[in-house]
C-alpha cells in the first residue's frame, strides 16, 4: 500500500511535468514565432521582401494567440499534479529549532496532529474546489480567446486535488499509527 | 471580541503554530482560514473564498516564472552546467575567503535583475549555488543564509513587482523608480559581500578556500561554460531587449538547458524524471506557502489590522523623524508575517500621504521616491529576519540537514548589513536620489 | 451602525472610479441612511481573489457589494456584450442610460438574475495605446495588446493584432515587462496606470469610440433583500439610472485631462481619417455577426437585442 501510493503521487508529479515541459514547449514555439515575424516586420525586411510578414501571418507563424491563457490555465495543473508529491516527501517548509528535543512521545503527537490537519486542509481544498467547478458549470464561465470552459480546469486541477487529499489520508494514517506505537 | 483583537491575536497564535512545526503554509491557512469564521460567526465565507481562490492563487502568469526557472536549475544541474559555473568562478574568487559564496550573491543579483520576486530569486539560486557551496566546503548556515539574503536582491534591483505597485499606489513615475533602486541595489549586494567578508573572518572554518590559480587556468576554466553563459545571455538580453518577457524567458532558459543537457549527454529518462520531481517538490512547497499567505493576509485585511495600525503610527503627534522610522518599524514586523505585495497595498494608501503631509526638506516627488525605497528594503529585510521569514523558510526546506538555527545564526549578519543601509539611506537620501 | 456593507472591487482608492463615483455614492448612502448604513470599502483586491472573482464573491455572500466589469467573466454575462461591439457607442452618458434601460428590461430575470444590480454603465470610447504607431489596419498586424472582453478580443483578431486578456491592474506590469506591446483602454484610466510613460502611442477612431466596456455595481440579493424598506429606498435613490448615466458621463468627462497629459509629453496621438476608418468597419463587421450568430445558438435573439441596444443608443444620445 506504501509504495502504492508513492507511485501514484510520482505518477501525479511526472503527468504535472509533462503539462509544464508542455508550456514551456509551446512559450518556446510563441517566443520563435514572434521573433521571426518581428523581423519580417522590420523597415529593411518590408522593403526588399515585400509580402513576407503578410505571408507568415497567413501560415500561421508568429506568437501563439492563447499562449497567456494556456499558462494561466496549465500552471494551476502543474502546481495541484505537485501537490501529492510534496505531501509523500514531506517536503513542506517548517521551523524544526523549538522541537528538537522534545521526547519521542511528544515528538509523534505533534507530528501526527499537523498530519491530521493537513490532511483537512486538502480535503477541503478539494471539496472546494468541486463546488467552484460545479459554480463554472452553471455560470458558463470561458477564457477570453480559445473560450475553453474554464470547468475543464477546475475538473483537471480537481483529479490532482483528490489525489492529493488521498495521499495526505494515508500520510495522516501512518502518522497516527507511529503515535499508537510511541504511546503504547 | 473585536475584530481588532482578533486580527492581534492572530500574531502570536501563528508565531506558536510555527513555532511548533506546522508547515508553514498550513499555519498561515488554519489562522487565515479560522480567524475569518471566528470573525464572520461561521464558516461560510471561507468555504465561499476557497470555491475560486486556491485555483486563482495557483493559475498565475506571473507566477508561473517559479516552476519553469526551477526546472531550468534542475537541468543545469543534470547537465553538469552549474558545477562548471561555480568552478569557473571558483577559479576566479575561489582563493579569496568567501569569494564563492560572494559570487553566489552576485549571481543573485544577476538573477534578480531579471526577476520580479524574491521567492524565486532564493529558490532557483539555491538550488543552482546550494550544492555548490557546500562541495566547497560552505558551512551550511553560510551558505543557506547567504542564498537566503541574495533572494532579496530579486525584489530591489529592478525590474521589481513591487516597485510598480507602489508607483501605482503612489502616482510615481514607475522609470524614476526603478533609477532610484539601482544605486541601493548595488549597495546591497555589496553590503551582503562586505557580511560574508566579516562573518568568514570571524568564523573562519565556515568557508572553505582554494590555491590560486595562474591566469591561463582561470581563463582555461571559462572554457567548458559557454553554452551556459549563451543560455543564461539569451534569457537575460532577451528580457532587457523586450524580445520576450520573464516568464517567456524562464521558458527558454528551461528548454535551453534542457537541450544543453541532452547533447552533453547529461541527461536520461531517469535525470528527467529527477528533475521534474524535485522540481514538483519545491515548486509545490513555496506554491503551499502562497496560498497560506493569501489566505491570512484576506483575514487581516477583514480584520483591517494593517490600517487601523497604520492610523494609530499617524495618530501620535511625533515628529517627522520619529514618524518615519516608526513606520518603518511597522513594516519590518508586518514583513515577518504578510507577503510584500499585501503589505503594500493595505498599507501605503494610508502612509504614503501621511509621509507625504511631513516636512523632510526635499521636494515631494523626491520624497516620495525616496520613501518608496525604503519601503521596499525594509519590506525584504522582513523576508530574512529570524525567526520568521519566508526566504529563510524556502532555503531551509530545500536543505533538510542544515538546522534553521545555524542559518538563523548566519544570517544576523546579513540583517545588520540591511540595517545600516537602511540608517545610511534614510540619513542620505541623496544616495536614492542620484541617479534622477 | 444597524447594517456594515463590505464593498470590494479591483483599483486602488485613489482611481478615478472609486474616488469620484463609488465613494461620493458610498458617502450619499451613509449620510442619507443617518449613519444606519456603513459601507466597508476594500480597494485593490485587498480581501483576496482576482478581479474575474468579484461576482463569486458577491453572491456567496463573502463581501455584499462589488464593482467589477462583464467582461471579466467571459460568457457569463453574454447580453451585456451587445455594448461592447466594436465601434457601438459615442457618448457614455446616453450610452449608460441605454445599458441600464436594456438591463432592466431584458437581463434582469436573465445575465443578473443571481443579483441586485445598483448600476450599470460604460466608459468613455475607447483607444488603442501602443508602443508602435498604429495608423492604417496594417499596422495592427502581429500587435499584442490587451484586451478588457470578449468582444474586444475578436475585434483586435479581425483587425490582425494578437489579443491578450488580462484585467486593469495587469496592465501596467506587462506592459514595462513587455508581456503586451499596448493595450485598449479608454483614457480616463490611462495616468494612474502610467500608460503614458509606458507607451508612446494613442490612435483614436473618428467620432466613437473603438469599443466601450460594461461595468456594474451589484449588490448581494439576500443581502438587499434583507434590509428594512427605508434603507433599501435610500440605497434605490442613489442608485439605478441616473447614477449609472451620472458614472458614464463622470468618466467620460474624465478622458479629456488625460489625453492633455499624452499630449504634453509629446506623444503620438492619430485619428483615423474617415476613408481608413470605413475599412477598419469593414473589417469588424464580421465580430458582430460572429456575435448574433452565438447568442442565437445560446437560444437568445441576439439580432433583436442588438436592434433595441441601437434603438436605445439613439434614443439616448445626447
Ligand atoms: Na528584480
Ligand atoms: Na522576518
Amino acid at each position: 500500500m506504501d509504495r502504492l501510493i508513492r507511485q501514484i503521487a510520482r505518477l501525479s508529479a511526472l503527468a504535472g511535468g509533462v503539462v509544464l515541459l508542455a508550456l514551456v514547449g509551446m512559450i518556446c514555439a510563441s517566443v520563435l514565432g514572434n521573433a521571426t515575424l518581428k523581423l519580417a516586420q522590420m523597415a529593411w525586411v518590408q522593403s526588399t521582401l515585400p509580402g513576407l510578414a503578410e505571408g507568415m501571418r497567413a501560415a500561421g507563424i508568429g506568437p501563439i494567440r492563447a499562449s497567456y491563457e494556456l499558462v494561466e490555465i496549465g500552471v494551476a495543473f502543474v502546481i495541484f499534479a505537485f501537490l501529492p508529491w510534496v505531501q509523500i516527501t514531506r517536503g513542506h517548509a517548517m521551523v524544526e529549532v523549538f522541537t528538537a528535543r522534545l521526547p519521542a512521545r511528544a515528538d509523534a503527537a505533534l507530528a501526527a496532529l499537523w498530519e491530521v490537519l493537513m490532511a483537512a486542509a486538502m480535503v477541503l481544498i478539494a471539496w472546494r474546489l468541486y463546488a467552484g467547478m460545479l459554480g463554472k458549470v452553471k455560470n458558463a464561465e470561458t477564457t477570453f480567446l480559445m473560450q475553453i470552459p474554464l470547468w475543464w480546469a477546475y475538473a483537471a486541477c480537481l483529479v490532482a486535488a483528490c489525489l492529493a487529499a488521498l495521499v495526505t489520508l494515508w500520510a495522516t494514517v501512518a502518522a497516527l499509527r507511529r503515535a499508537a506505537r510511541a504511546w503504547a | 471580541m473585536s475584530d481588532l483583537g482578533l486580527g492581534f491575536l492572530s500574531f502570536p497564535v501563528l508565531l506558536a503554530l510555527i513555532f511548533a512545526r506546522a508547515p508553514i503554509g498550513l499555519a498561515m491557512l488554519i489562522c487565515g482560514a479560522g480567524g475569518l469564521t471566528l470573525l464572520t460567526g461561521s464558516p461560510n465565507i471561507v468555504l465561499a473564498k476557497l470555491k475560486t481562490e486556491t485555483f486563482s492563487t495557483f493559475s498565475n502568469y506571473n507566477l508561473s516564472i517559479i516552476p519553469m526557472f526551477l526546472l531550468m536549475g534542475q537541468f543545469a544541474t543534470l547537465g553538469g552546467m552549474s558545477r562548471a559555473l561555480f568552478r569557473a568562478a571558483g577559479a576566479f574568487v575561489g582563493h579569496l575567503k568567501g569569494g564563492l559564496a560572494m559570487a553566489a550573491v552576485g549571481a543573485c543579483a544577476g538573477f534578480g535583475a531579471i526577476c520580479g520576486s524574491s521567492l524565486a530569486t532564493a529558490a532557483t539560486m539555491g538550488q543552482v549555488a546550494l550544492p555548490e557551496l557546500r562541495r566547497a566546503g560552505y558551512s551550511g548556515g553560510l551558505s543557506t543564509a547567504t542564498l537566503a539574503a541574495g533572494g532579496t536582491l530579486g525584489i530591489l534591483i529592478p525590474p521589481s513587482v513591487v516597485l510598480v505597485i507602489y508607483a501605482i499606489l503612489a502616482e510615481q513615475n514607475i522609470a524614476k523608480l526603478f533609477l532610484a533602486a539601482f544605486v541601493p541595489g548595488i549597495l546591497a549586494a555589496l553590503g551582503y559581500a562586505l557580511a560574508i567578508a566579516l562573518y568568514v573572518r570571524r568564523h573562519p572554518e565556515a568557508a572553505g578556500s582554494a590555491p590560486a590559480l595562474p591566469l591561463r587556468a582561470r581563463f582555461a576554466a571559462l572554457l567548458p561554460v559557454w553554452p551556459v553563459i549563451v543560455v543564461f545571455g539569451l534569457v537575460v538580453g532577451g528580457i532587457y531587449g523586450g524580445w520576450f518577457t520573464p516568464t517567456e524567458g524562464a521558458a527558454v532558459g528551461a528548454a535551453g538547458t534542457g537541450l544543453i543537457a541532452w547533447a552533453t549527454g547529461g541527461m536520461s529518462w531517469r535525470g528527467v524524471q529527477d528533475a521534474i520531481l524535485e522540481t514538483a517538490r519545491t515548486s509545490a512547497m513555496i506554491f503551499f506557502i502562497i496560498l497560506g499567505a493569501a489566505s491570512y493576509n484576506s483575514f487581516l485585511a477583514f480584520t483591517r489590522v494593517p490600517q487601523e495600525l497604520s492610523s494609530f503610527v499617524v495618530g501620535q503627534g511625533f515628529s517627522p523623524w520619529a514618524v518615519l522610522w516608526l513606520i518603518l518599524l511597522v513594516y519590518l514586523i508586518l514583513g515577518c508575517l504578510m507577503d510584500s505585495l499585501s503589505m503594500i497595498l493595505l498599507t501605503i494608501p494610508i502612509f504614503f500621504p501621511v509621509i507625504m503631509g511631513l516636512d523632510f526638506g526635499m521636494t515631494p516627488e523626491a520624497t516620495a521616491i525616496w520613501f518608496g525605497i525604503l519601503v521596499l528594503i525594509v519590506v525584504e529585510v522582513g523576508l530574512i529576519t529570524p525567526p520568521v521569514g519566508m526566504n529563510l523558510f524556502v532555503i531551509a526546506a530545500m536543505n533538510r540537514d542544515v538546522p534553521i538555527s545555524a542559518t538563523y545564526g548566519a544570517v544576523l549578519w546579513f540583517v545588520a548589513a540591511d540595517l545600516i543601509r537602511v540608517a545610511l539611506l534614510v540619513a542620505f537620501p541623496a544616495i536614492v536620489l542620484v541617479l534622477i | 451602525q444597524e447594517v456594515v456593507l463590505k464593498l470590494h472591487q479591483f483599483l486602488p482608492a485613489q482611481s478615478f472610479v472609486p474616488a469620484n463615483i463609488l465613494d461620493p455614492w458610498a458617502d450619499r448612502i451613509e449620510a442619507e441612511s443617518q449613519g444606519r448604513i456603513r459601507i466597508e470599502r476594500f480597494p485593490a483586491m485587498q480581501l483576496g481573489g482576482k478581479p474575474a472573482d468579484l461576482v463569486d464573491q458577491m453572491q456567496d455572500g463573502v463581501v455584499d457589494i462589488v464593482w467589477t466589469l462583464p467582461g471579466y467573466t467571459p460568457g457569463r454575462f453574454p447580453r451585456t456584450e451587445v455594448f461592447e461591439l466594436p465601434f457601438m457607442v459615442r457618448d457614455a452618458e446616453g450610452a449608460s442610460r441605454a445599458f441600464w434601460q436594456l438591463a432592466q428590461s431584458d437581463m434582469r430575470d436573465a445575465d443578473f438574475k443571481d443579483m441586485h444590480l445598483l448600476g450599470a454603465w460604460v466608459h468613455g470610447p475607447g483607444v488603442i495605446h501602443s508602443a508602435r504607431p498604429v495608423a492604417r489596419l496594417e499596422d495592427m498586424a502581429g500587435l499584442k495588446l490587451r484586451a478588457p472582453s470578449r468582444a474586444t478580443t475578436r475585434l483586435l483578431e479581425q483587425l490582425g493584432a494578437v489579443a491578450v486578456g488580462m484585467p486593469v491592474p495587469a496592465v501596467p506590469e506587462a506592459m514595462s515587462k513587455g508581456v503586451i506591446d499596448g493595450a485598449l483602454l479608454p483614457w480616463e484610466v490611462t495616468s494612474s496606470i502610467k500608460v503614458q510613460e509606458l507607451v508612446g502611442h494613442h490612435t483614436e477612431f473618428p467620432g466613437r469610440g473603438v469599443y466601450v466596456a460594461t461595468f456594474i455595481l451589484a449588490m448581494n440579493k439576500d443581502v438587499y433583500e434583507g434590509l428594512p424598506q427605508d434603507l433599501r429606498a435610500v440605497i434605490d435613490a442613489a442608485s439605478g439610472e441616473g447614477f449609472s448615466a451620472q458614472a458614464g458621463r463622470l468618466q467620460q468627462g474624465a478622458d479629456a485631462p488625460q489625453r492633455q497629459v499624452a499630449a504634453d509629453r509629446g506623444n503620438a496621438i492619430v485619428t483615423l481619417d474617415a476613408a481608413e476608418a470605413a475599412r477598419w468597419e469593414t473589417a469588424a463587421a464580421p465580430v458582430t455577426a460572429a456575435w448574433v450568430a452565438e447568442l442565437e445558438a445560446a437560444g437568445i435573439d441576439g439580432q433583436a437585442l442588438l436592434d433595441k441596444a441601437r434603438g436605445l443608443l439613439a434614443q439616448n444620445a445626447n
